[in-house]
């Protein structure tokens, strides 16, 4: 890494960096540090149940039991398998699947890979709730897409994709697949068009095959993106919320297979009729996973490092 | 890879990216009866009353969420793009001893996703008093780690010899900032749009944090939805035409110059 050219003033610095980190503090670390002091309290001041008495204030922190209760909790185990499976799922499926897609769309003229390129990324710029409606009326049932023009001609039995439990967790994970493989395609195909012209002459010179190229000139053009992107869909795949609210309407689905960490989050603080807003225990949640993708982000980085290295 | 191979490749996944959504456009002509067979494309009769109803402002406010959205996106996509451009040029081009640990201390909590901060984010916003206001949506939205990660990429692809010549002229490292920005310009405009499309997405804070006056799409799309049994399913297909049409033009008109921002980029 080449270290900078210029030597800052303070002037010019605090006027570059200081809106960054102003807002960094202002919105992202005053709601963890209040998360924090939350998740040490107990449930019924949060929701106001009881009477702002101050001298019963001793009773309000109760130390880590919110903790405690969250880490008894099966359904939060479930929540964290269900989105762990589906992160890897979806960059499991999404990187390979975009790297041959870029591939194949390098080979073309330029005309029609724009084109094409551009078809490919329209799910991505479609909202996610949208998806999941079209999943739901045109993929998924006995006469949906998937099980008319897959299932039924492989000769295996149509699949209920919304009411099998099986089958709703893969379901949202092609869904994300689908949302995603072309704007990463984009990603690939922007790295792979970068690859100086001399170093694919030198390989159709030296007559280098299809996957000696494949391995010495086309992933290693994308290894950097690729990092990139996972990533992305790592801290994505953990955040989403939107499909999976629209597609079975804010629960976990049946037995809770489609249950994400985000949604159950959303419904242990704010659940639907008359349950009680247990603040507490969400933010005490999301303060245990955070650590967690933190590390999980500390290593993929150290990977790239590592990788470089080697 | 042979050429066959490659257009058969491409083209199953254009099929199956682009046929849903041809089915959602003509879906939004169709009648419920129609709709529940998937694999009919073609309504019977073209019927525009599914747009019309939406613009009258026969279930929800449409049109004010539309524009809520519009409001929103744009407001978190600019400021995001001002602030990110700012502290990218800043950790690219400045010698700072300090600056490799801020820049991971940041990145790393800001990659965090927010959705999972939503709970304190709400509780936060409360403090303020802030609800039902887009500002409370527009301000923590702007605060992002990809974006510093992206400018951080792009200046440090640019020829340090600018740096050095405005150096030479004597001018201060804020002016050649200033210098620079237009050789950056297809950068700021794919960032801007690629955060657009994410602030466009967003459903869970505004979900939390906004009413009922003032919604944004996802919010008004995902009510459509819960109330199919009233209202016809052509409604819900044309809300969801109506939303994926600004984004797809935005895109459409930007796309070759944001390739070349991103060819720049990827470039290592």
């Amino acid at each position: 890494m080449k270290k900078g050219q210029l030597s800052g003033d303070g002037f010019s610095l605090a006027v570059l960096l200081a809106p960054f980190f102003g807002l960094w503090l202002l919105f992202w670390l005053a709601p963890l540090l209040l998360g924090f002091d939350l998740s040490l309290q107990h449930s019924d001041w949060t929701s106001g149940r009881v009477d702002l008495d101050p001298t019963a204030s001793d009773s309000r922190y109760i130390g880590l039991s919110n903790y405690q209760r969250v880490v008894a909790d099966p359904k939060f185990y479930k929540a964290i398998r269900n989105s762990s499976l589906y992160v890897l799922g979806t960059v499991l499926m999404i990187l390979p699947l975009a790297f041959v897609l870029a591939l194949s769309l390098r080979g073309l003229r330029r005309m029609p890979r724009g084109i094409l390129l551009f078809c490919l990324m329209i799910p991505g710029l479609a909202m996610p709730g949208v998806l999941s409606t079209l999943f739901y009326l045109f993929f998924h049932g006995r006469t949906g897409a998937l099980n008319h023009y897959l299932i039924i001609p492989l000769g295996l039995k149509p699949i209920n994709w919304m009411m099998d439990p099986s089958f709703i967790l893969p379901s949202m994970v092609l869904q994300s697949v689908w949302r995603w493989t072309g704007m990463v395609t984009l990603f690939f195909l922007c790295g792979m068009e970068s690859v100086p012209k001399w170093q694919l002459e030198t390989a159709r010179l030296e007559g280098a095959g299809a996957w000696l190229k494949i391995r010495s000139i086309w992933i290693p053009s994308i290894c950097n993106l690729a990092l990139f992107a996972a990533i992305f869909l790592v801290v994505d795949g953990f955040a989403s919320f939107s499909g999976a609210y629209v597609l079975l309407g804010g629960s976990g689905g049946i037995l809770d297979s489609g249950l994400l960490f985000v949604t159950y989050v959303y419904q242990v603080a704010f659940p639907g009729g008359s349950g009680r807003f247990d603040f507490p225990a969400a933010a005490a949640m999301s303060l245990l996973v955070a650590p967690v993708l933190a590390l999980l982000l500390f290593l993929t980085l150290r990977l790239r490092k590592f990788l470089s290295w080697v | 890879m042979n050429r066959f191979s490659r257009w058969l490749v491409v083209l199953v996944g254009v099929v199956l990216c682009l046929y849903p959504f041809l089915w959602m456009f003509l879906s939004s002509f169709k009648t419920n009866r129609e709709i529940y067979q998937p694999t009919l494309l073609f309504p019977d009769s073209y019927d525009w009353g599914a747009y019309a109803s939406l613009f009258g402002g026969e279930y929800l406010s449409f049109f004010t969420s539309f524009a809520n959205s519009l409001a929103l996106s744009c407001g978190q996509a600019f400021l995001a793009t001002l602030v990110s451009v700012g502290a990218g040029f800043a950790l690219a081009k400045f010698r700072l001893r300090w600056a490799g640990s801020a820049f991971f201390l940041a990145v790393l909590l800001v990659v965090l996703p927010k959705q999972t901060l939503a709970v304190s984010m709400f509780e936060w916003l409360s403090l303020f008093g802030w609800h039902g206001s887009l500002w409370s949506l527009i301000l923590p939205g702007a605060v992002t780690g990809l974006g510093v990660i992206f400018f951080l990429q792009l200046f440090r692809n640019l020829p340090d010899e600018w740096l050095e010549i405005a150096k030479i002229e004597g001018l201060s490292p804020l002016r050649s900032f200033q210098l620079l920005l237009p050789l950056a310009f297809p950068g700021l405009v794919t960032f801007f749009l690629l955060h657009f499309v994410l602030s466009w997405q967003e459903h869970l804070l505004p979900l939390l944090v906004l009413n009922e006056e003032s919604m944004t799409l996802p919010l008004t799309l995902a009510k459509l939805r819960d109330a199919s049994h009233r209202i016809p399913e052509s409604v819900s297909m044309a809300a969801a035409t109506l939303s994926l049409l600004p984004v797809m033009v935005m895109f459409a008109v930007c796309f070759r110059l944001m390739r070349s921002a991103l060819r720049e980029v990827t470039h290592s």
